[in-house]
């Protein structure tokens, strides 16, 4: 989230709208956006509807969420779609930028 | 489980932001790229 915080502008400039979706409350979210200031759209998914209709994997083993990230054009099509399998297996901001240019391209 | 497919119409869906104001992922149809960020959670 650090990263993306980062840049924001770079998104911002390529007229993208970051939407960060996870199960905590609204509560929960209230509090993470103010402790670390972030500038984007948060939304609370408590009951987990969109995090089942996106698919995001749970790993069992690990009792954990994978993150996953959807990049959607202004024509409401999907062009950019990344499963995690690790904890870690987030894709670097510059891909997704680069492709946010294609996109704004055409 | 289900899996949005590239190149295929993202599935819409609503939601309440922190301040309780609804936000529809087709609010952006035709005006912004989204990225949807699905997250781990707060660690």
């Amino acid at each position: 989230m650090a990263q993306l915080r980062q840049d924001h502008d770079e998104f911002k400039k390529r007229k993208a709208v970051v939407l960060v979706i996870g199960p905590e409350d609204a509560q929960a979210f209230k509090e993470y956006w103010r402790e670390n200031r972030l500038p984007f759209i948060g939304l609370p998914d408590p009951t987990h509807g969109v995090l089942k209709l996106y698919g995001q994997e749970i790993n069992l083993f690990k009792l954990g969420r994978m993150p996953a990230q959807v990049i959607i054009d202004p024509r409401g099509a999907a062009r950019f779609v990344h499963y995690g399998h690790s904890m870690a297996d987030i894709p670097e901001n510059a891909e997704l930028l680069s492709l946010l240019d294609s996109i704004n391209r055409v | 489980m289900a899996k949005v497919e590239i190149n295929t119409p993202a599935p819409d869906f609503e939601l309440a932001d922190m301040k309780g104001e609804t936000v529809r992922l087709s609010d952006f149809r035709g005006r912004a790229s989204v990225l949807l960020v699905f997250n781990r959670g707060f660690a």
